[in-house]
C-alpha cells in the first residue's frame, strides 16, 4: 500500500477510535498492516486502540514494533508507557514515560501520561511534579487539573486537591470524573450528603460511568453506620425512662420514645433537605444493587417500628429489641466489609 | 328515535363518569355503527388516554382509522399536470431554418451537473424490503408502539393532521445489541411500501475534510429523489454522537451538524423521507438530534419475548436435523437472550450433535439435551447493556424518556 493509502487508513482508524468503534478500528488497522507490516504509524495506532480495548499485552507488542521502526517518535514511547503500566510493569513504564517526555518535553499529553504512570507506580511526589508540569504546559486543560487533584488527594493534600478539582470543573463543567472525584473527597472529609449530591450530579453528566453507583453504595453504607449510631443513645434513653420494670407500660417511656423518634426524624430531614430530586432514583438503584445494604436499611426501618411500638404502648422492653437489631446489623456490616476486602485483593 | 335516546343517555352517562373506559368504548362502537366515526374516534382516543394498553380500544382505533382514511391510491396519486401560463410565441427570424438548426444540435448530450455524476455512497444498498411487521415473531408491544407512534400517522396523514400530529421527524429504535432493530426497520419500510436505504458509518465517514458532510448530503438528496423511502441510520450513536464528546475532532462535529441540518424540515424538503435510526446507546446521541422534527420518537426493542424466541429458535433449527426438541423448555431457559444469542445457541447445539455424529459414524439429530447444554455454555450478551441501562435509568431519566426501559428493568428485577 502507498504512503497516502496508509495515511487514509490511519485517519479512518483514528475516526473510528474517536467514535468508540475499537473493533472496527482494529480491523481496519490489521487489514492495512497485512500489506504494510512495518508501518510505524499503523502499528502505534494499533497499540493505542488495543490499550483502549483493555488488551495491553497485544497492544504492547504493537507499540514495541512501532518503536523499533521509529525510535525517535515520542508518542510510541508514551503508548508503551501506558501499556506497561496497565500490565503492572511499573519500573519499565516509568522509564518509557521519561523517554517520551525527554523526546517531547513540551507536549502536555505526554506530561500527563508521565504523571499517571508515576502515580500508578506509587511514586507520588514525582507524579505530582509531572502533573504540575502538565498544568504549566496547558493551563486550560481540565484533564491536567484533574490529574493534579487526584495525585494531591493521594498525598492527603486535600486543600490542593479541592482547588484543583474545582478548577477542572470550572474549565469543563461536563467533566463527570472530576465531579465524581470531588464528591468522593467530600465524603472522605466528613460531608456525605454533599458527596451524595455531587455523585448524583456526576451520574447525570455521564450516566454510563459504573463507578458512580458503586460509590453511592459506599456512601449509603457510611450513612447507615451513622444512623445506627443515632439509635444507640435513643435506645439507652428509652430503657432508662422505662424504669425498673421495662415490661410495664409507662408514660415516661412513651414520651422518651416519641421524642427520640422526632429528634432522629428532624436530624435526617435536616441532613437530606438540600438533596436534588434525582437523588431518590439513584439511591433506590444503589439499594437494589446491594442486598446486604438493603437488609441494613430494612433493619433500621424495623428499629423505627420498635420505637413507634414503645411510643404507642409505653412498654420499654421493645426498645431492648432495638439493641438486638443494631447488634445484628453491626455484625452484618463487619462480615460484608471483611468479605469484600478479601474479594478485592 | 329510541336509538338516539339510548345514545344521548349514554353520552350523559359518560359526562358523569368520564373515566369509565368500557362505557366509552361501547359508545364509540355505537357512534361508529351510526356513521359518526369522527366522534367515535374522539371517544376511542380518550379511552386510550386512560388505558393505553386496552386491546379493544386499539382494535377499534385501527378500524376507525382505516374507515376514515382515504383509499391508499388516493394518497400518492400524482397531482394532475396543470397547463402553465400561456407564453407568447417567440418571434422567429425570418428566413432562418429552425428545423435544420435543431437537427444539427440533436446529437449533443445535455449537460449534467457535476455532482450528479458522483455515485451516491448508498445507491447500491437501496432495496425494496419484502418483510412486514407480521414477519417479526412476537414483540407485540413494539409493533403496537410502532403502529401508534409512527406507522398509523404515516398511513393516515389527514387524520394525523386533524389531531395536530406532525409527520416530520424520525423514529429511533434502541435496545441491547442483536435484538432485531435492523430487521424491524426493514419491516417498517415494508409496511410503508417504501425503498430502504441502510446507512452505516462507513458510508459517511471519510478522511478528507468536508467529504463526510458531503456524503451525508448526497445520501439525503438521493433519498429525496427516491421518495417514498426509509433512510435507516444504523449505529446512530456513531454518526450523531454528543458534540461535547467530539471536542478533538472538528470534522466529526461537522458531520453531526450536517445530519442536524439535513433532518431539519425547515432547511430541507423531506416529504416522503422517513428517517429511522438504531442505536445501542441512545444516551450517547447528541441531544439536538432528539428534538422535535428530528429523532423525536423512541421505541425500545428488547430481547425477544417468549413467542419471538420460539419463532427465532424454530427459524434457526429449520434446516438442521432435529428430533425430540422441547422448544417450550428451551424458550423458558433463554429469557433475556438476544436474537443473536439464540442463533449462537442453535449453532453450538448443532456443533455438539455434529461432533457426536462424527464420533459414532451415524447421524445424531439435535435434541433438547443438545440445546440445553448449549444454553448452559452461553451467557446472554445483553448483560453489560442492561448494567449500563440501569445506571442511565437511575441518573438520566429525569424527563421520563427512558420510562419504558425503567418499567422493563423493574419488571425483571434488574433495577
Amino acid at each position: 500500500m502507498t504512503a497516502a493509502g496508509n495515511a487514509a487508513v490511519l485517519q479512518r482508524a483514528v475516526n473510528l477510535r474517536l467514535l468508540g468503534r475499537l473493533d472496527d478500528a482494529e480491523r481496519v488497522l490489521r487489514e492495512a498492516l497485512a500489506e504494510s507490516p512495518g508501518d510505524p504509524d499503523l502499528l502505534g495506532e494499533l497499540g493505542w486502540v488495543l490499550y483502549l480495548a483493555e488488551r495491553p499485552a497485544e497492544g504492547l507488542a504493537a507499540a514495541e514494533a512501532a518503536i523499533a521502526a521509529a525510535p525517535g517518535e515520542a508518542h510510541f514511547h508514551q503508548y508503551r508507557a501506558s501499556l506497561l503500566s496497565d500490565l503492572q510493569r511499573h519500573d519499565e513504564a516509568v522509564q518509557a514515560a521519561y523517554t517520551a517526555a525527554s523526546l517531547r518535553p513540551e507536549e502536555p499529553k505526554i506530561a500527563r501520561t508521565c504523571a499517571r504512570v508515576l502515580s500508578r507506580a506509587r511514586r507520588l511526589p514525582e507524579a505530582y511534579q509531572a502533573a504540575r508540569h502538565a498544568v504549566a504546559l496547558d493551563p486550560e486543560s481540565s484533564a491536567s487539573h484533574l490529574l493534579v487533584a487526584d495525585i494531591a488527594d493521594d498525598l492527603r493534600d486535600r486543600a490542593t486537591a479541592r482547588r484543583a478539582y474545582e478548577e477542572a470543573l470550572r474549565l469543563d463543567p461536563q467533566n463527570a470524573m472530576a465531579r465524581h472525584d470531588l464528591a468522593v473527597l467530600d465524603v472522605n472529609t466528613g460531608h456525605p450528603m454533599r458527596g451524595l449530591r455531587g455523585l448524583v450530579e456526576a451520574g447525570g453528566i455521564d450516566p454510563t460511568m459504573p463507578i458512580v453507583l458503586r460509590t453511592i453504595t459506599v456512601v449509603l453504607w457510611k450513612l447507615s453506620w451513622r444512623l445506627r449510631m443515632l439509635f444507640i443513645p435513643a435506645t439507652i434513653a428509652c430503657v432508662v425512662a422505662s424504669g425498673a420494670e421495662p415490661g410495664d407500660a409507662t408514660w415516661s417511656a412513651r414520651v422518651t420514645a416519641a421524642a427520640s423518634l422526632l429528634a432522629i426524624g428532624l436530624l435526617i430531614w435536616w441532613t437530606v433537605r438540600d438533596l436534588p430530586t434525582a437523588t431518590r432514583p439513584a439511591v433506590l438503584a444503589a439499594l437494589r444493587s446491594d442486598g446486604p445494604l438493603r437488609i441494613s436499611y430494612l433493619g433500621m426501618a424495623a428499629c423505627v417500628l420498635l420505637f413507634l411500638t414503645v411510643a404507642g404502648t409505653g412498654i420499654g422492653v421493645f426498645a431492648g429489641f432495638v439493641w438486638l437489631v443494631l447488634g445484628m446489623l453491626g455484625l452484618l456490616a463487619l462480615v460484608v466489609g471483611a468479605t469484600r476486602k478479601v474479594r478485592g485483593r | 328515535m329510541p336509538d338516539d335516546t339510548l345514545l344521548t343517555s349514554l353520552l350523559t352517562a359518560i359526562d358523569a363518569a368520564p373515566d369509565d373506559v368500557p362505557l366509552r368504548l361501547h359508545v364509540a362502537g355505537l357512534l361508529a355503527e351510526r356513521g359518526r366515526p369522527a366522534e367515535a374516534l374522539q371517544h376511542c382516543s380518550q379511552a386510550l388516554a386512560r388505558d393505553p394498553g386496552n386491546a379493544e380500544a386499539l382494535a377499534l382505533l385501527q378500524r376507525l382509522t382505516t374507515a376514515m382514511a382515504p383509499p391508499p391510491q388516493a394518497l400518492h396519486r400524482p397531482e394532475p399536470q396543470r397547463p402553465g401560463p400561456q407564453r407568447p410565441e417567440p418571434q422567429r427570424l425570418q428566413g432562418f431554418d429552425w428545423t435544420q438548426a435543431e437537427d444539427d444540435v440533436a446529437g449533443i448530450e445535455e449537460p449534467v451537473p457535476a455532482e450528479d455524476e458522483l455515485p451516491s455512497p448508498v445507491v447500491e444498498d437501496i432495496e425494496q424490503p419484502g418483510v412486514r411487521l407480521a414477519d417479526v415473531g412476537g414483540m407485540q408491544q413494539v409493533k403496537e408502539r410502532l403502529e401508534l407512534s409512527f406507522l398509523g400517522p404515516m398511513r393516515n396523514p389527514q387524520l394525523a393532521k386533524a389531531f395536530g400530529k406532525s409527520l416530520s421527524g424520525g423514529l429511533l429504535l434502541y435496545g441491547p445489541p442483536g435484538c432485531g432493530k435492523t430487521f424491524i426497520a426493514r419491516a417498517v419500510a415494508g409496511e410503508l411500501g417504501a425503498s430502504f436505504f441502510a446507512v452505516g458509518i462507513s458510508d459517511v465517514l471519510d478522511m478528507y475534510t468536508g467529504q463526510s458532510e458531503r456524503n451525508l448530503a448526497r445520501i439525503f438528496a438521493e433519498a429525496r429523489r427516491r421518495a417514498p423511502c426509509v433512510l435507516f441510520f444504523d449505529e446512530l450513536d456513531a454518526l450523531g454522537q454528543k458534540r461535547s464528546h467530539l471536542a478533538h475532532s472538528s470534522s466529526m462535529r461537522n458531520t453531526v451538524n450536517q445530519l442536524l441540518s439535513e433532518m431539519d424540515s425547515v432547511t430541507a424538503d423531506n416529504d416522503g423521507v422517513f428517517v429511522l435510526g438504531a442505536t445501542n446507546h441512545p444516551w450517547d446521541i447528541d441531544s439536538a438530534l432528539r428534538r422535535p422534527g428530528r429523532f423525536d420518537r423512541m421505541v425500545l426493542v428488547l430481547p425477544p419475548d417468549a413467542p419471538a424466541r420460539g419463532a427465532i429458535l424454530g427459524y434457526h433449527l429449520r434446516e438442521r436435523p432435529v428430533a425430540e426438541v422441547n422448544l417450550d423448555r428451551i424458550v423458558k431457559l433463554t429469557e433475556h437472550f438476544s436474537g443473536a444469542d439464540l442463533a449462537h445457541v442453535c449453532t453450538t447445539a448443532a456443533e455438539r450433535a455434529l461432533a457426536l455424529s462424527m464420533r459414532d459414524g451415524r447421524l445424531h439429530a439435535l435434541t433438547t439435551k443438545d440445546l440445553e447444554a448449549a444454553v448452559r455454555e452461553i451467557r446472554p450478551s445483553t448483560g453489560p447493556w442492561f448494567a449500563t441501562a440501569r445506571n442511565v435509568v437511575a441518573f438520566a431519566n429525569t424527563d421520563g424518556e427512558y420510562d419504558d426501559l425503567s418499567a422493563y428493568l423493574r419488571k425483571n428485577k434488574k433495577l
